[in-house]
């Protein structure tokens, strides 16, 4: 059922990265939001929970995506092992904290986009319009990753008591 | 008796007394005016609070009346509008396809129409997914394109999908050549939305405004299909080629239906 769950969420966030927010203009250098999602699992969810899911959606944005294959599923599982390793030293579960901690992670995730890029093609770019990309959305994850962070701990938190009365009412019938 | 005479007499004092009143002015008799000055008023009072309540009495209801009719002019308002907009956005999209039709007639290769349906999840990559696959005839490495002009080359295909790269990404390489001077170069992705047209000699006479067409020599892109203009072009003191921008024809942002070149034989 959290398997379930956490892949329903992807999906959506897929979807509406994908084919709704292109008909907004305004959020063509929003963030991957399936970033704040990574973080939100290191943060919260156990590894045995995480680990399928961040490779299932790490491999689908792969053939979504223009991009070299599996450079999604690399930086989602370095975001993964890094925020659960600074977890380890810092206690960053702190609402206040969120915003740094998903626009960190955003920010990593294009640094790791970019290396991928010069590396694999050597004498590449990283001009103004990069680094303006990575401001803008780090920017945008600053102001959105927290609610993106607690929409899903809250929608979580919300399916789970709804699985869980539907099946005691079961039982209860049974 | 007695009290019959009493009666008739006090009926005809009566009468006498009322036709005589009757031939004289009314104020003759007395201060008519007082009672008026003390009534009056408090029947104006009374007549306008009368007349007060009733209007918002009656305005209440129109009122109400008004804001239900209001409410039903809205709703045929938002009606009309929102078929406005769908008749617009038909006739928009007609506009479009009979422009792919036209475009489809004048192509001599086989081409199938396809929607596109996603966008790359990455602002550092510029692919789009359409809605036909290998199930349809797409094979990886056809030519995508639109009336405008070149759109992209697939690069992978799925049964019912098909990711195409666009030629403003980084990885796509078009061979090309400026229309009027026949310089060839391989228009490569650039930044914001433009291409580069890299390897012109120096030698060429390529000038800002010039059109650049697909060249046909890559194998993927019909002869003469239209790429963009030339936005600038930067002679450098030293090297041997020219560094030229070139903008598309094509408007990638609001991309929504292209063509897929399937193989002449298919």
């Amino acid at each position: 059922m959290t398997y379930f769950f956490h892949i329903c969420i992807c999906f959506a966030l897929v979807i509406l990265q994908t084919t709704i927010m292109p008909y907004f203009s305004f959020l063509d250098k929003f963030y991957d939001l399936l970033s704040p999602f990574v973080v939100y699992l290191s943060l919260f969810r156990s590894t045995r929970e995480s680990l399928p899911v961040i490779l299932l959606f790490g491999f689908i944005m792969d053939n979504l995506s223009g991009g070299p294959f599996g450079l999604y599923l690399t930086t989602y599982l370095w975001l993964f092992i890094g925020v659960r390793w600074v977890v380890t030293y810092v206690d960053i579960r702190n609402s206040i904290l969120f915003p740094f901690v998903v626009a960190a992670g955003v920010l990593i995730q294009n640094l790791m986009f970019i290396g991928a890029i010069m590396v694999l093609r050597p004498g590449s770019w990283f001009s103004s319009l990069a680094v303006k990309t990575i401001s803008t959305q780090v920017f945008w994850a600053i102001f959105t990753g927290p609610i993106f962070l607690m929409l899903f701990s809250y929608l979580h938190k919300k399916f789970f008591r709804r699985m869980n009365e539907m099946f005691s009412k079961k039982a209860s019938n049974v | 008796m007695v009290m019959i005479v009493g009666v008739i007499v006090l009926i005809a004092v009566n009468i006498i007394a009322l036709s005589l009143s009757g031939r004289r002015d009314p104020s003759y008799y007395g201060p008519g005016g007082v009672g008026l000055s003390l009534i009056a008023p408090i029947q104006k009072i009374v007549t306008r609070s009368i007349g007060f309540a009733k209007d918002i009495w009656t305005h209440y209801f129109f009122l109400v009346m008004a804001a239900q009719q209001n409410d039903i002019y809205k709703k045929n308002l938002s009606q009309a509008r929102e078929k406005d907009n769908h008749y617009k956005e038909l006739e928009l999209s007609n506009t479009r396809l009979r422009n792919l039709l036209n475009f489809q007639k004048t192509m001599t290769k086989q081409v199938l129409a396809a929607e596109v349906i996603g966008k790359d999840p990455s602002p550092w990559f510029k692919t789009v997914i359409i809605d036909k696959g290998s199930y349809d005839g797409v094979e990886n490495g056809m030519a995508v394109v639109i009336p405008e002009g070149i759109a992209g080359q697939v690069t992978a295909a799925s049964p019912r999908y098909a990711k195409v790269l666009l030629i403003i990404d980084h990885h796509s390489a078009v061979d090309a050549l400026v229309q009027k001077t026949r310089a060839r170069g391989i228009i490569k992705g650039g930044t914001e939305g433009q291409c580069v047209l890299k390897y012109v000699l120096r030698k060429h006479d390529v000038a800002v405004g010039d059109r650049v067409v697909s060249s046909g020599l890559d194998g993927v892109f019909p002869k003469g299909l239209a790429v963009g203009k030339v936005a600038s072009v930067v002679r450098p003191s030293s090297g041997i080629f020219q560094e030229i921008r070139v903008t598309p024809f094509v408007d990638f942002e609001t991309i929504e239906e292209v063509f897929v070149v399937l193989s002449s034989n298919n």
